[in-house]
C-alpha cells in the first residue's frame, strides 16, 4: 500500500469533529424544545391519547355548458363514522339506529366485527349522505357517543333542465378490484366514489379533486374536541370545472323531442367538433339517488331490455341505411370511374344473379343520374353503381370517412361500428362463401354494416366542411384538432350540391327537414333491420347567413321512414339553431 | 491459488485489542436497542420475536466482527474497484428480483434475503478511498471531485432507481468528508456541489436563505479569488431560482409524479401522520421519560414503524430527553474517536476509510433523529445500533470492525 502519506493538520480534524458536534446540537435543541419547552403541550395529547386523522373528501369538479350554466353540482351532505375502539359499554345505540334508520343489532354487529381487528383505529363508515339536521340531533347527543365522527361529504348535485344523462354519466363506489389497478397518483381510499361512465368517468383525474385531512383531538372517553393544529391541516382541493361544448337550451330541445322514443340526436359544430347536444333514450334520471349510485337501482336498470344505462349515440350499432350512399357518391366522384353524368333507368326492381333487388318505390324512379339519385335516395342506381368497384376500394372509401374507426370523442368506451372488410367476410361466411350480393347490401348501408350516430355525424362534418372538420369534442378547448380528408374540390361541391336538394328540391326525400331560417342540406335514410319497422335517419347541417353551421345526426329506433320521422326533428332544431320562434 | 490468497491477505492469529472508546458505546447502544424491543413488542421471550431476532443478529454481528479481524487492510484496497465492479452487478440484479413493496432493493437466494445497497455503503467508500490514495498530488482540482462524484454517483443513482432515497444520500454524502480530508477546500466543493444543493434547497425559501447564508460564509472565510467567488454565489442563485420556476409552472399531478418518483412509497398523509404521532411520543417523555414499557404512544400502537425507523421515538417517550442524551453522547464520542484514529493511522487508505464510515455513521443518526422531530423529510434512514434490522446491524457491525482491523494494523 502506499505510504505518500502527509500527516492531518489538526485544523481540519477538528474541524470536521465540531461540524458534526454543532449539527448534533442544533438536533438536541430540538428535543430540548419538544420535550422539556413544550413538555406541557406534548404531555397533554399524549394523555388524551389521541391524535386522529380526518379526512376532508374534495368535491368533485363542476361541470357548465358552453353558455356557463351549471349542468352538475356539488350540495353538502354528511356521514357519520366510528372509531370502533372508543365505543364503549355507554354507547347510546338507540339514538343513533332512530337517526340513521339502520336496525340496532346491525350496528352493534359491524361494530363489533371491526374491532376484532387492527382496523379498530380506523373510522368506520355508517352512513353517507345524510342532511344538516340529522348531523345536529346527532351532535347534541355527542356525549352518547363516544367515538363518533361526522365528516362533510360533497354529492353530487343536477340543476339544470337538461338532463344530460349519459354525456354525464354517474358515480359507484370504489371495489377492491378497482383500487388495486387504480393510479397511485389519485389516491383512492375504501369507501371513495369514481367516475364509472360518461364525462365523469373520462374526465376522473381532473373532476376528482385531492382529499385534504386534520387532525382532531379525542379524548379519553372517545369524545372528538376538534381540530387539533391548524397548521397541520390540509385543505382539500377541488376538482377541476369543466366547461362543456354542449348548449343548454338545444339540449333540452333535443332531450324532449326523444322524449318517449328510442334513439339518438346529436348536433355538433362542424368546424370545430364541438357537440352542442347529445341525447340518447330512454334514459334514466341522475337526480333519483344521492352519491354513488346504488347497487340495486343499476343492476335493475343494467338489466332494463331497454337498456337505459345504454348511450346510443356512441354504443348504439345501427344500420347507417342511405345515408351511407353519400360516402358511396364520394367514392363515385373520386375515382371518376363512372361519369356523374351517367344515368341509370329504375324501374323498381334490380336483377342480380337469381334474386330481385327492389327500390324502396316500387314504381321506380325513372331515368336518374348521381344527383337524382341522392335526391330521390334510389336503390337501383347504387345497385349498378356498385358493380363498378370491389369490396376492396368500397372498404377504403368508407375507412376515409372514419366508418369501422373510433371517432376520438371523449368518452370511454366508444364503438367502431363495423364495415366488413374481405377478412371479416371470409371468417363470417366460410361455410356458405360471400359474393357480390352482399356487396349490394353494404352500399345501402345494410347488411353486416354498422355504425353509430356519432360515426354519421362526422360524416355530415367532413362534407360540411369540404374535408376539414373538427374533432368531435365535448369539453371546450383551446386548440382544435382537425380530422382531414382530401377530396377535390368538385367532389365537396356535387355532394354538398346533391343534399340541397334532398332538402329543397321538389320532392327530395328531406323536404320536411327544410328550415325557416337559414339553408339545411342533408340525407335521409330508412334502415331495414329485424326488430320490426326500419330504423329513421336524418343526417345534414344548417348554414346560417353568419356563416355559422350545424351539423345533426337523428336516429329514431323503429321508428320508420327517414323522410317522415328524423326529418321534422332536424327542422325543429335548425329552427331553433337559427332562433326561429315557430312551431 | 485460494491457499495463496489466503496467505496474501489473512492474518492468523488476528490483532483482538478492542478500542475502548468506540465499542463501548455502541454497546450500550445496544443495550438500549434490546430493552426498548424487548418492552415494546409482545412475546419477547420467544425466539422469532422482535427482541429475538435482533439478539440472533447481535450474535452474528459479533462474529462477523471477529472474522474481519484476520483480514489484512491492504486486501481492501488492492481489491476495492472489483469489489466495487460486484457491487453495481448486484445492485443492477436487484431489478430481476420481484418487488417488495414497490421498491426492488434484495436478491433472493432461497430463503435468503440480502441487500447489496447496504454492504453497498462500505464498498463505495472503499473505492473512493482508493481513489484518492492513488492521486500523485492535488492539482487538476475540479476534475478529481468531478471523478469522485462520478464514482460515488453511480451506485448511488442505480439504488436510487430501485427506489432507496435514503441510501443513495448517503453514498453522496460520504464523500465531501472524504475529500475534505484528503485535503481539498471547501470552496472547491461549492463549486462542484453547491448548485446541487440548491436545486435542493430551493423548495422552501428559509431553507434557500440559510444555504445562501453559508455559501457566503464559505466564500469568505475560505476567500477564493474575487471573480470566483462571484461565479460560485451566481450559479447558486441561478440554479436556485430556475428550479423554482419550473417547479412552479408544472401542474399538481406533474409536481405529485415527480414526487412520487423521488420517493414512491411517500404518502403526503401517511409520513405527516407519523411525524405528528412521532412528535407526540417525544415530548410527552419530558426530561426523564416515562419509563420503560409505559410509553402510552407506542403501547397503543399509534406510532408506526416503531420499531425500525422510529425507534428514537420510542426511546424519547420512554427514556425522555435523559436517554436522548445519553444516545447523542454515545453517538458523538463514537465520531469523535473515529476521526482521531483517522489522524493517527499512517496509511491514506485506511485514513480515508475511516472518515467515510464515520460519516456513514453520522449522516444516519443525523437524518434518523431529525426526521423523527420533523427537521427532515421521512427518508427511511434507520438508526445505527438501535433499529430493529438484520442487515442493517450486521454492516455496521462490518464497519466497526474493520475500523478497528485498520486501527490495530496501524504500521503493517
Amino acid at each position: 500500500m502506499p505510504r505518500n502519506f502527509e500527516s492531518i493538520p489538526n485544523s481540519r480534524k477538528y474541524g470536521l469533529i465540531f461540524l458534526c458536534f454543532g449539527l448534533y446540537i442544533i438536533l438536541y435543541l430540538q428535543y430540548f424544545n419538544l420535550q422539556v419547552r413544550n413538555y406541557s403541550k406534548y404531555k397533554g395529547q399524549s394523555d388524551n391519547n389521541s391524535i386522529r386523522k380526518i379526512p376532508l373528501p374534495a368535491p368533485r369538479g363542476i361541470i357548465y355548458d358552453r353558455n356557463g350554466i351549471p349542468i352538475v353540482d356539488n350540495m353538502p351532505t354528511y356521514e357519520v363514522k366510528v372509531i370502533p375502539v372508543d365505543v364503549n359499554e355507554k354507547f347510546n345505540y338507540f339514538i343513533l339506529s332512530n337517526e340513521l334508520n339502520i336496525p340496532q343489532s346491525e350496528l352493534i354487529s359491524k361494530i363489533e366485527n371491526a374491532n376484532k381487528y387492527s382496523s379498530k383505529y380506523l373510522p368506520l363508515l355508517l352512513k353517507r349522505h345524510l342532511d344538516f339536521e340529522v348531523i345536529s340531533r346527532l351532535s347534541e347527543n355527542r356525549l352518547e357517543l363516544p367515538g363518533i365522527l361526522f365528516t362533510e361529504l360533497p354529492a353530487r348535485t343536477y340543476p339544470s333542465d337538461a338532463k344530460l344523462t349519459h354525456v354525464i354519466g354517474y358515480l359507484r363506489t370504489v371495489s377492491e378490484g378497482f383500487l388495486k389497478n387504480a393510479s397511485e397518483e389519485l389516491n383512492y381510499n375504501r369507501d371513495d366514489v369514481h367516475g364509472f361512465a360518461g364525462l365523469e368517468l373520462f374526465y376522473e383525474p381532473d373532476l376528482r379533486g385531492v382529499d385534504g385531512y386534520e387532525y382532531h383531538l379525542v379524548d379519553n372517553k372517545g369524545i372528538d374536541h376538534g381540530i387539533l393544529l391548524d397548521e397541520n391541516r390540509f385543505s382539500p382541493k377541488k376538482g377541476k370545472t369543466l366547461v362543456l361544448t354542449i348548449d343548454h337550451g338545444l339540449q333540452v330541445l333535443v332531450e324532449n323531442l326523444l322524449d318517449s322514443l328510442k334513439g339518438s340526436i346529436i348536433c355538433s359544430n362542424p368546424k370545430t367538433g364541438e357537440i352542442f347536444a347529445m341525447a340518447s333514450a330512454p334514459d334514466y334520471n341522475l337526480d333519483s339517488f344521492v352519491g354513488p349510485i346504488p347497487n340495486d337501482l343499476w343492476s335493475n336498470w343494467n338489466t332494463d331490455k331497454n337498456r337505459p344505462l345504454f348511450n346510443r349515440a356512441i354504443n348504439g350499432l345501427y344500420p347507417p341505411g342511405s345515408t351511407l350512399k353519400l360516402a358511396a357518391a364520394a367514392m363515385l366522384l373520386e375515382t371518376n370511374k363512372v361519369s356523374p353524368n351517367w344515368s341509370v333507368n329504375c324501374n323498381g326492381v334490380y336483377n342480380f344473379g337469381n334474386r330481385k333487388y327492389h327500390c324502396w318505390k316500387k314504381t321506380g324512379h325513372g331515368n336518374v343520374n348521381l344527383k337524382h339519385a341522392i335526391k330521390y335516395s334510389c336503390n337501383i342506381y347504387f345497385y349498378q353503381l356498385i358493380q363498378h368497384f370491389n369490396l376492396k376500394t368500397w372498404v377504403a372509401y368508407m375507412n376515409d370517412f372514419g366508418y369501422g374507426f373510433k371517432t376520438g370523442i371523449d368518452v370511454e368506451f366508444e364503438s367502431s361500428g363495423l364495415i366488413p372488410n374481405k377478412t371479416y367476410l371470409d371468417e363470417k361466411y366460410t361455410s356458405r362463401g360471400w359474393a357480390r350480393g352482399n356487396l349490394l347490401s353494404f352500399v345501402l348501408g345494410q347488411g353486416d354494416v354498422l355504425s353509430t350516430p356519432l360515426q354519421v355525424l362526422k360524416m355530415v362534418n367532413l362534407i360540411a366542411t369540404n374535408g376539414m372538420a373538427g374533432k368531435l369534442n365535448l369539453v371546450k378547448s383551446d386548440d382544435i384538432e382537425i380530422d382531414t380528408l382530401n377530396y377535390s374540390n368538385k367532389t365537396w361541391t356535387f355532394i354538398n350540391d346533391a343534399m340541397w336538394t334532398v332538402v329543397n328540391g321538389l320532392k327530395g326525400t328531406g323536404e320536411k327537414a327544410k328550415p325557416n331560417k337559414g339553408v339545411a342540406r342533408g340525407k335521409t335514410g330508412t334502415a331495414e333491420n329485424p326488430h320490426g319497422e326500419p330504423h329513421s335517419w336524418f343526417a345534414g347541417y344548417t348554414t346560417l347567413k353568419n356563416g355559422k353551421q350545424l351539423s345533426v345526426a337523428i336516429i329514431i329506433e323503429n321508428g320508420g321512414k327517414g323522410s317522415q320521422v328524423a326529418a321534422p326533428m332536424a327542422k325543429k332544431i335548425f329552427n331553433n339553431f337559427a332562433g326561429v320562434k315557430v312551431d | 491459488m485460494i491457499k495463496e490468497f489466503f496467505k496474501r491477505y489473512t492474518i492468523f492469529p488476528a490483532n483482538y485489542k478492542i478500542t475502548v472508546g468506540i465499542i463501548f458505546p455502541i454497546l450500550l447502544l445496544i443495550i438500549i436497542s434490546l430493552m426498548i424491543l424487548f418492552a415494546a413488542n409482545p412475546n419477547s421471550f420467544q425466539l422469532n420475536s422482535f427482541f429475538g431476532k435482533q439478539s440472533v443478529w447481535f450474535g452474528v454481528s459479533i462474529v462477523a466482527f471477529l472474522i474481519v479481524q484476520s483480514i489484512k487492510p491492504h486486501f481492501f484496497y488492492e481489491n476495492a474497484y472489483i469489489l466495487y465492479g460486484f457491487l453495481i452487478l448486484a445492485i443492477i440484479s436487484t431489478y430481476l428480483f420481484e418487488s417488495v413493496g414497490g421498491s426492488s432493493r434484495w436478491i433472493k437466494l432461497g430463503a435468503i434475503q440480502f441487500q447489496p445497497s447496504e454492504i453497498g455503503k462500505m464498498i463505495v467508500v472503499f473505492a473512493l478511498a482508493k481513489f484518492l490514495t492513488d492521486l500523485r498530488n492535488l492539482s487538476s482540482v475540479y476534475k478529481t471531485i468531478t471523478l469522485s462524484f462520478i464514482l460515488t454517483g453511480i451506485p448511488a443513482l442505480l439504488v436510487f432507481k430501485q427506489p432507496d432515497l435514503g441510501t443513495a444520500l448517503v453514498y453522496i454524502f460520504a464523500t465531501i468528508p472524504m475529500l475534505i480530508w484528503r485535503g481539498y477546500k471547501l470552496s472547491n466543493l461549492f463549486v462542484v456541489f453547491g448548485p446541487f444543493i440548491s436545486i435542493i434547497a430551493a423548495s422552501n425559501i428559509i431553507f434557500f436563505s440559510i444555504w445562501m447564508g453559508f455559501v457566503v460564509f464559505v466564500l469568505y472565510y475560505t476567500r477564493p479569488k474575487l471573480i470566483n467567488a462571484i461565479g460560485v454565489f451566481i450559479s447558486n442563485i441561478i440554479f436556485g431560482t430556475i428550479t423554482t420556476l419550473i417547479w412552479n409552472s408544472l401542474y399538481p399531478h406533474q409536481k405529485n409524479r415527480i414526487l412520487i418518483f423521488l420517493d414512491p412509497t411517500k404518502d403526503p398523509m401517511g409520513a405527516g401522520y407519523q411525524i405528528i404521532q412521532s412528535k407526540t411520543a417525544i415530548g410527552s417523555g419530558g426530561l426523564f421519560g416515562v419509563g420503560l414499557g409505559n410509553g402510552t404512544q407506542t403501547q397503543l400502537r399509534f406510532l408506526p414503524v416503531r420499531n425500525s425507523d422510529f425507534i428514537i421515538s420510542v426511546i424519547g417517550e420512554e427514556f425522555g430527553l435523559l436517554g436522548i442524551s445519553a444516545i447523542l453522547i454515545c453517538f458523538g464520542i463514537i465520531i469523535y474517536w473515529m476521526i482521531n484514529y483517522a489522524q493517527i493511522t499512517r496509511n491514506q487508505f485506511g485514513s480515508l476509510s475511516i472518515i467515510g464510515f464515520s460519516s456513514i455513521i453520522f449522516f444516519h443518526t443525523l437524518v434518523n433523529m431529525g426526521m423523527a422531530v420533523g427537521l427532515f423529510p421521512v427518508t427511511g434512514l434507520p438508526l445505527p445500533f438501535i433499529s430493529y434490522g438484520g442487515t442493517f446491524l450486521l454492516s455496521m457491525f462490518l464497519i466497526i470492525g474493520i475500523t478497528q482491523n485498520f486501527i490495530n494494523n496501524n504500521f503493517r
